[in-house]
This record gives structure tokens, C-alpha cells and sequence, in this order.
């Protein structure tokens, strides 16, 4: 067991009699692949893990884990959270969905993660590894006995090159030490730039080609950690039927224009319902874009400040020009 | 090997483009602007089909499409009595024939699950049916499984030519090409020319060692029982299912995941009556008319996928299994969810 592991395990001990549940990451089925843990017994504390395969942001589940909690116990949940996820937990907090004293927040520094479609593509038959580390420039993949580097844009996750909040902004415990920030905090967005450069034409045409691929498995949705409808998204109602169940791209564009309305001023750009597309529709991109408006408008980013107002749920009649 | 052709990877894409001129060809591609994604889409001249690794959709939308329009209507006012409508249908659209190249055997399995639901049931799904009789299924020999396969364990393997009219081997330079049906031998003749005695002599060697191949380490077949005993287990179904997000990823990538729903979309008087995948995954799946929910929890719907796979089916089917072990719904699972695992704990500690 690497140091790391071995503190985050240390830190959930301490506290664990007040905990109802831990949420962290562990093996999934091999070595590339993390999955969420959902711990109950202090014996299982062991399976805890922290590499940059720990993909999944683990904020998604605390709304749902905290309506299913005993209410009776109001007991804590005991959270993992790196920089990105740590600001949905924020944005949770600020829309009132999560309390803050119902969580026991362990904020893990990151240097990134990896995007497991990326790496499937450099290297279709990488299952078992035995260890992946985040340098500078490149990522070393060490493999069947030997070691690889690449460059961090081919194996990182789109989200973790343009990182601005590497270190957790909400925690309880903090493991390690914090990380240097990839990019400045006012750093450009090239991908945004680049789409914004095109045409209109080209521009829709740009999204209209990628969300045709749609197939409305709605996993971006349910992996969203702000996406709180879920059940009740107006995707899927019967009454009004706003979508028809027709797959033809004016249905799955609306979908996502309604998507990322929804989440103006409120995504907090944690790229999961980028990563979890089976299709690669870069959807975070959508959300990217619409921050950089909702920053421009409101001189507002969602998730850093657990005290401040989302400005989507405020209003104020003396500002005009909106 | 009787009936073989020979065709080399660079003679591959000037054949199906020929191809593709008499039938639709689906090829499994890289989509998208980041190129991770492979789906079975059509066949285009410069190309390039992936056949290093298994898609990431299956090719069950090529014969049972995501949405599709099983008839129009239109409601016509009855002249001699305005209180009265009639309503008028159009007929079915025409089914053009079909070639499906570089399937896996695990995905031609899948159709045999499709088979026996939608043309050996108590009635014959006549949409299904058509585009079933009209499409050639040329399977790819699966010499890349990965650690979320697992036909091994549900009865099939990276061999199996059931449900196949072509069968591929892969040689070194190209790819010795046999007919296993009737449907196949007509097209057979458009691959290449007869195999030469060398190359039989490597495919039979490529099929020998693919036939060797154990795909998934445990049985996963014969676990209805145990499904049963645990069905009430509350306890170990949420337990097994809390990360599970209840998206559609698993079943709509899933070969042969084939629940649907029926919705009429109607603009004024027209409208058209609408087939479209379903999935036990979805809150509102089979949430009846008035409101109930017969699986209103998510570890109820999960518990149906696993039963329906493993239990239902084969209880109804002759023991078939209705998961080929494709591991789609592992390998593309947004939280590495694994449902070989919940099996095999099914079978262990078996006694509760
Ligand atoms: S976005 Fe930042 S905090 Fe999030 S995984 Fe990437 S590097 Fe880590
Ligand atoms: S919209 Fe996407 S990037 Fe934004 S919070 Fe939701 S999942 Fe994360
Ligand atoms: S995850 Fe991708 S395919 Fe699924 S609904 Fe979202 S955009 Fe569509
Ligand atoms: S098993 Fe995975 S893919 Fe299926 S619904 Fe759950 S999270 Fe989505
Ligand atoms: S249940 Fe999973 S492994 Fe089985 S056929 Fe479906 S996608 Fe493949």
C-alpha cells in the first residue's frame, strides 16, 4: 500500500464511528480501472485507493446517499474529493442539496487523471498495468515490465490540461501536499477559442455532426453531480412531452440545449459527462463555453465559494443590461 | 474448410466499396472528433474499419434501430357524420438488404438472443423479421479479447460461428473468408478469390489457437436458482448496485438488450406511431398508465437486468443465456459497475 492510500485510510479511521459512509475509490476489474466505493465497515477501509485513475467524481452520489440516509442517525458521509470534484461538492452546498456539516470532506491534491478512451486508443490491449504517474509534460505508463512515456495531451483527460483548481477548495483533511495549478487561473480556453473562431454556420455544424451521434443513454445526465432532476428530467416526462422519442437530431439537440441552460452558472466543469459519453460527444465543451459567458456576465464561477449566491438564483432589479 | 475466398487487407476496402453499391455495408468506424468511440456505421469510400479491438456499440441498431417508425397515421373526418373520424395507415418502409463486416462472435450471438424473442415467441416481430431475412452477418474470429470479456462463461467463445453466414479469419496480410449459410455463399464470391492451401493451412491454425482461447475465468450459466434465493435479499442488492448511475450506457450498448417502448407522435391530425429502445435501467421503465412502479427502486431495476439475463431467459429459452459476454457494459460503464461479479457473488454464499 502506497503512503497515500495509507493516510487517506489513517484520516476515514479517526472519524469512522461518526461516518454512515464512506465514499472513495478502489480497484475495479483490473488495474486500469477505479470504481467508486461505497464503505460501511471499517475492515473495508484497506480497499481505499488514490492514483490517477480515479476518474470518477464521487460528489454525483451525495444527494441520493444523503436522502437514503437513516434520518434518525444524522449521520456523516465521509467523502474523497479532488480539486474539480471538491467544487461540485461546493455548488451542492451553495444550492442548498448537500449540508455542509453532513460531510466529513478528504481533499486529495491531483495532478490529473487519465481518460481511460484515449488511452484504449493509444493502446488497445493496455488492461493490467502496475502503475501510472503524472509528471510535467508526460505521463509514464509502466506496463508488462516495461515503461512508457507519452505526452500528457495524448493520455490526460480534456479537463485536467486546462486544470486551474488542482487542490481540493473544501475539505475536512487534506492529503499530501498541495500541487502547483497546470494552467493560470484566467488562462485561455483554447478549445473554446478555437470553436468560437469558426463561423456560425460552422459552428452549428460543428455540433449538430457530434451531437448526431447521440444516443440518449442520458449517462451525461446521471453523471453529472449538478444534474439533480434525473428521474423527473424533462427528457423523459410524458406529460408535457417536451421530446419526442424519435432518434433525430432535433430532439437530441434540444435535449442538450436544455441541458446547458440548466447548468448556466451552476457546472462546475468537473468533465464527467464528457468522460462518460460512449460516443465522444464533447459535451463539457457545451458547458465550457457557457461558463465563459455566465464569468463575463456575473463575474461568477460556480463552486468556489460555498457562501456566495449562484447568480441563476438570485435576482436583483437594479442590475440591468442582462 | 470448404468454400473458402481469400481477400488481402489492401483488396478489403475496394470490395466492400462494390459491395456497398448492391446492400448497405456496416463497418465498425471511429467516430467523433476525438476518434475513441467505435460504432457500426456505414461503409464509405477512404474509410477505415477498426478490427483491432471490439466496438464500442454493438451492431444490434442495424437490424432493431434505436428509434423506428413502425407505421403513419392519419385521421380523416368522416363526411356524412362529423362526429366520427376514421383513421388511415401507410404501409411499412422497404427494407433494403444488409452485409454486417467484422462483427464479433459475441455480437452474432446476440442476434441468436433477438432470434428467439422476435421470430420464435408466441408471435413474429415482422419489422425484425424483414431486416433480419435481408442481412448477411460476416463475423470476425475474436483474437483480441480483453480483461471485461467473458463469452467463455455463458456458453459461447471467441470462436463461435453459431449465427454467422460469413465467417473471417484473420491471416497475416489479410483474411481467409468462409461460408456458413446459404446467405453467405451468394455473397462469398465478391471476397477475393479461393484460398490457396497455405493460407487454409494458417487460418485452420489461427482458428485452432482462437478455439483454444478461455474467454472469463468462472460459469456464469446455471445461476437461476440462486437468483431466486437472493431476489428478496434486499440488503445485497442495494449493497451490489449503490454506484450504478441508472443510465441507459449498459442496455443501449448491450447486443442483446432488446426491451423497447411504443409512443404515438402526433402533430394535428397526423402522426406516427414510434418504436424506440427502452431500458430496466430508466426510473419511468414499465411505470404503468396510473402511476405505479413495479421497480420504483434503482436495485429492483438492476435486480431485473441480472435476473432477465440470467435466470428469466434461460428458464424460457432451453438454458441460453441473454448475455453474450461481449463485457460492453463493463468496459464502457461510467463506474466500472461488473456484472459477472454480482453473478459469481450470487453463487457464492448462496445459502441465506
Ligand atoms: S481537473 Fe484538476 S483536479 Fe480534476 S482530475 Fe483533473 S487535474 Fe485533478
Ligand atoms: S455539466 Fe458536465 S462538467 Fe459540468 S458539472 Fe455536470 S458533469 Fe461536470
Ligand atoms: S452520454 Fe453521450 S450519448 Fe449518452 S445522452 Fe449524453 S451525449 Fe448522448
Ligand atoms: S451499470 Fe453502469 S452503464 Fe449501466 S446504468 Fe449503471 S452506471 Fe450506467
Ligand atoms: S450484459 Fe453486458 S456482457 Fe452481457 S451481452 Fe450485454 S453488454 Fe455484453
Amino acid at each position: 500500500m502506497n503512503d497515500k492510500n495509507k493516510i487517506i485510510k489513517q484520516t476515514f479511521q479517526k472519524v469512522f464511528d461518526d461516518l454512515e459512509v464512506v465514499l472513495g475509490w478502489k480497484q475495479g476489474f483490473d488495474s486500469l480501472h477505479m470504481t467508486p466505493a461505497f464503505i460501511r465497515k471499517a475492515s473495508d477501509l484497506d480497499q481505499l485507493v488514490f492514483n490517477p485513475q480515479c476518474v470518477q467524481n464521487l460528489s454525483g452520489y451525495l444527494f441520493s446517499t444523503l436522502k437514503a440516509a437513516d434520518p434518525e442517525k444524522q449521520g456523516k458521509i465521509g467523502i474523497c474529493v479532488k480539486g474539480c470534484d471538491s467544487r461540485s461538492l461546493t455548488a451542492l452546498i451553495q444550492e442548498g442539496l448537500v449540508e455542509r456539516d453532513r460531510v466529513y470532506i478528504v481533499g486529495i491534491p491531483c495532478k490529473g487523471v487519465v481518460d481511460v478512451k484515449k488511452l484504449r486508443n493509444l493502446k488497445p490491449s493496455l488492461t493490467e498495468i502496475s502503475g501510472i504517474t503524472i509528471e510535467a509534460d508526460e505521463v509514464v505508463i509502466e506496463a508488462d515490465g516495461k515503461t512508457e512515456r507519452f505526452p500528457i495531451a495524448d493520455v490526460l483527460a480534456h479537463k485536467c490540461l486546462q486544470c486551474r483548481y488542482p487542490n481540493p477548495l473544501i475539505y475536512d483533511a487534506l492529503i499530501g501536499e498541495p500541487v502547483t495549478a497546470r494552467v493560470a487561473q484566467d488562462a485561455a480556453r483554447p478549445a473554446v477559442e478555437q470553436l468560437d473562431a469558426l463561423s456560425l454556420e460552422a459552428r452549428r455544424n460543428f455540433w449538430l455532426t457530434e451531437m448526431d451521434r447521440c444516443i440518449r443513454c442520458y449517462a451525461c445526465r446521471n453523471a453529472c453531480p449538478m444534474c439533480v432532476c434525473q428521474d423527473s428530467c424533462i427528457a423523459e416526462t410524458r406529460s408535457p412531452k417536451w421530446l419526442s422519442q424519435r432518434s433525430d437530431i432535433s430532439e437530441k439537440f434540444l435535449f442538450h440545449m436544455i441541458r446547458t441552460v440548466h447548468l448556466a452558472g451552476r457546472c462546475t466543469e468537473c468533465g464527467e459527462c464528457m468522460r462518460v459519453c460512449p460516443v465522444d460527444i464533447p459535451v463539457t465543451l457545451l458547458m465550457e463555453k457557457m461558463n465563459c459567458i455566465v464569468k463575463e456576465l456575473f463575474d461568477y464561477e460556480a463552486g468556489i465559494d460555498p457562501e456566495s449566491k449562484p447568480p441563476l438564483q438570485t435576482y436583483d432589479s437594479s442590475k440591468t443590461g442582462i | 474448410m470448404t468454400e473458402c475466398y481469400y481477400i488481402s487487407q489492401n483488396e478489403l476496402p475496394a470490395v466492400l466499396e462494390t459491395v456497398s453499391g448492391l446492400m448497405d455495408v456496416w463497418v465498425p468506424l471511429k467516430t467523433g472528433t476525438h476518434k475513441t468511440a467505435i460504432e457500426f456505421a456505414p461503409f464509405t469510400p477512404g474509410c477505415r474499419p477498426i478490427f483491432d479491438r471490439q466496438s464500442t456499440s454493438s451492431p444490434k441498431s442495424v437490424l432493431f434501430p434505436q428509434s423506428e417508425t413502425l407505421f403513419k397515421f392519419r385521421y380523416l373526418k368522416d363526411e356524412s357524420d362529423p362526429t366520427r373520424q376514421t383513421v388511415a395507415l401507410t404501409d411499412l418502409e422497404e427494407i433494403r438488404p444488409a452485409l454486417v463486416f467484422g462483427l464479433r462472435p459475441c455480437d452474432a450471438r446476440g442476434f441468436l438472443v433477438f432470434d428467439k424473442v422476435f421470430l420464435d415467441g408466441i408471435a413474429k416481430d415482422p419489422y425484425y423479421a424483414k431486416r433480419r431475412e435481408k442481412t448477411v452477418l460476416a463475423t470476425l474470429a475474436c483474437k483480441t479479447p480483453d480483461s471485461a470479456c467473458f463469452c467463455s462463461s455463458v456458453g459461447s467463445g471467441p470462436g463461435d460461428r453459431q449465427n454467422s453466414d460469413l465467417w473471417i479469419i484473420p491471416i497475416d496480410d489479410g483474411f481467409v473468408i468462409e461460408a456458413l449459410t446459404e446467405k453467405g455463399r451468394e455473397v462469398l464470391p465478391r471476397f477475393g478469390k479461393p484460398a490457396g492451401e497455405s493460407q487454409i493451412k494458417q487460418a485452420e491454425k489461427v482458428q485452432k489457437h482462437i478455439d483454444g482461447l478461455t474467454v472469463g475465468k468462472a460459469d456464469l450459466t446455471g445461476a437461476g436458482s440462486e437468483f431466486t434465493r437472493r431476489f428478496t435479499d434486499t440488503e445485497f442488492w442495494r449493497d451490489q448496485v449503490s454506484k450504478c448511475l441508472s443510465c441507459g450506457m449498459c442496455t443501449f450498448n448491450c447486443p442483446t438488450c432488446y426491451c423497447f417502448n411504443i409512443t404515438d407522435d402526433a402533430h394535428g391530425l397526423e402522426g406516427e406511431r414510434l418504436r424506440s429502445w427502452d431500458s430496466c435501467m430508466f426510473n419511468h421503465y414499465t411505470r404503468e398508465a396510473s402511476g405505479h412502479n413495479p421497480r420504483p427502486e434503482k436495485y429492483e431495476r438492476f435486480r431485473n437486468r441480472v435476473g432477465h439475463k440470467f435466470s428469466y431467459f434461460p428458464e424460457r429459452y432451453d438454458g441460453m443465456m441473454a448475455c453474450c459476454g461481449c463485457g460492453r457494459c463493463i468496459r464502457n460503464c461510467p463506474v466500472s459497475m461488473d456484472i459477472r461479479q454480482i453473478v459469481r457473488s450470487l453463487k457464492e454464499n448462496a445459502d441465506v
